[in-house]
């Protein structure tokens, strides 16, 4: 078992979120929020400024108008969706890098990471609750874990595996047994370093609905069902397969029929060419 | 030369450089078709089983569906000289999340919907590797006809 300080050393030495993310985060829960406060939060990170214009202009939005600040943005495109872009433009630098242990290649966690929150994002519109923003962040984050334990699930791929198609444990679980930590946890402690609420640090440790009271939170269920509908489709799928236990009630607590995952799907696979323009990996 | 297949996508080719692969077949079914007298191969990679779904997009995206992809795979390879009778064919994928049974289970469902194609039109299936938690890539080499799978924790065969 590894000890918790080295993995905590490696925390460390993650580059953190930026600040505007976290301000952007902050705002969008204010009930009371302007689209002149977030574009003020904005306009000063001239690289991040740049990014959200570049990606306004993408074909995924298809918009006739050319797009020059962000004012004029957020008049276009509403505030949920710019301060969407901010996560998608300020936070995917180490997602994007290859991830061995994982099985992953170069940007295909960042890809697997903006298409649960999609997913996630269209469910929590699909059953009109209020928390889009929240639900995107939670699902676009919650394998932030992932970039700390790689090395260390590199290392014991061997026996994870053995337990995982010897012992029929969920990858997770062997995570866990063999390391002594597990991505989702380890996620929560990155994001209760990086300060981001107790309620979002919550959903990325039950991402993977670990405990029994998780499914019983409507918000962790939909970036549950996200995370596996984009392993259904094989995204961000590596050495882990789809070895995670699947949890009916989760469906069923959405009232999510086997036609509607196939709809899901449907739609998403219709704009996946998009969103990887939008991300640029296209 | 490496051609890559994407989700909801097909490749066929002769031209003997060619490998053609298609990556991380979740629940998604790939197949992977030879001629080795014509020296033609191709693979597909679908997502769901059946186009009833939504006609209007099947029609936009046919290679989404077992049902509308299956055909135009073997008619692409037609195209190129490879004949019904002559051509190998390997099925993969279909896999499920852990404990899932028979809930939305997608990957069992395009397997069933890729298998009763090929019955109702007379094509042996040579080889299939399907089901289970794994996540798998197919290649194919058209000049040896050599199909290479890899499959997660288990490493690479030759099949």
């Amino acid at each position: 078992m590894n000890s918790m300080k080295s993995l905590i050393n490696e925390i460390d030495k993650l580059k953190p979120v930026s600040h505007v993310l976290n301000k952007v985060m902050e705002l969008m829960n204010d009930s009371q929020r302007s689209s002149s406060e977030l574009s003020e939060i904005i306009i000063y990170d001239p690289a991040l400024t740049a990014n959200i214009l570049k990606a306004c202009n993408s074909t995924y939005f298809g918009l006739k108008t050319k797009i020059d600040s962000i004012q004029h943005a957020i008049t276009f495109l509403g505030m949920e969706e710019i301060a969407n872009l901010v996560l998608l433009c300020g936070c995917s630098d180490e997602m994007l890098q290859k991830q061995e242990g994982y099985g992953l290649r170069e940007g295909e966690l960042w890809r697997a990471s903006v298409s649960s929150a999609i997913i996630a994002r269209d469910i929590a519109k699909d059953n009109s609750l209020n928390e889009e923003h929240f639900i995107f962040t939670a699902a676009l984050l919650k394998d932030i874990g992932k970039i700390v334990l790689n090395q260390y699930v590199a290392g014991s791929l061997e026996r994870i595996h053995e337990l995982v198609f010897d012992q029929g444990y969920s990858f997770i679980e062997a995570e866990k047994d063999i390391i002594g930590i597990d991505h989702a946890e380890l996620g929560a402690i990155i994001a209760r370093r990086w300060q981001f609420s107790n309620k979002m640090v919550e959903v990325i440790h039950q991402h993977h609905l670990s405990e029994e009271p998780a499914k019983n939170i409507q918000e962790t269920s939909i970036v549950y069902l996200s995370d596996i509908i984009c392993m259904m489709m094989g995204i961000g799928v590596g050495s882990d397969g789809l070895a995670y236990n699947f949890h009916k009630d989760a469906f069923e607590q959405l009232g999510l029929t086997d036609q509607d995952i196939q709809i899901i799907i449907l739609n998403f696979a219709e704009k996946i060419e998009k969103i990887e323009g939008l991300i640029g990996m296209s | 030369m490496n051609t890559i297949v994407g989700v909801s996508d097909m490749k066929v080719s002769n031209d003997l450089d060619s490998r053609i692969i298609t990556y991380s077949l979740g629940s998604c079914i790939g197949i992977a078709i030879y001629d080795s007298a014509a020296l033609v191969g191709g693979i597909a990679h679908f997502m769901l089983p059946d186009s009833n779904l939504d006609k209007e997009k099947a029609m936009k995206k046919p290679f989404m569906f077992a049902d509308t992809c299956i055909p135009k795979l073997f008619k692409a390879a037609y195209k190129l000289g490879g004949k019904k009778e002559r051509m190998r064919v390997v099925l993969v994928g279909g896999s499920q999340i852990l404990d899932q049974k028979g809930f939305f289970n997608i990957g069992k469902r395009n397997h069933m919907a890729a298998r009763k194609i090929f019955w109702k039109n007379k094509v042996l299936i040579d080889y299939e590797d399907v089901g289970g938690n794994s996540n798998r890539t197919i290649k194919l080499e058209v000049k040896t006809g050599r199909i290479i799978l890899k499959v997660s924790g288990k490493g690479e065969s030759v099949i």
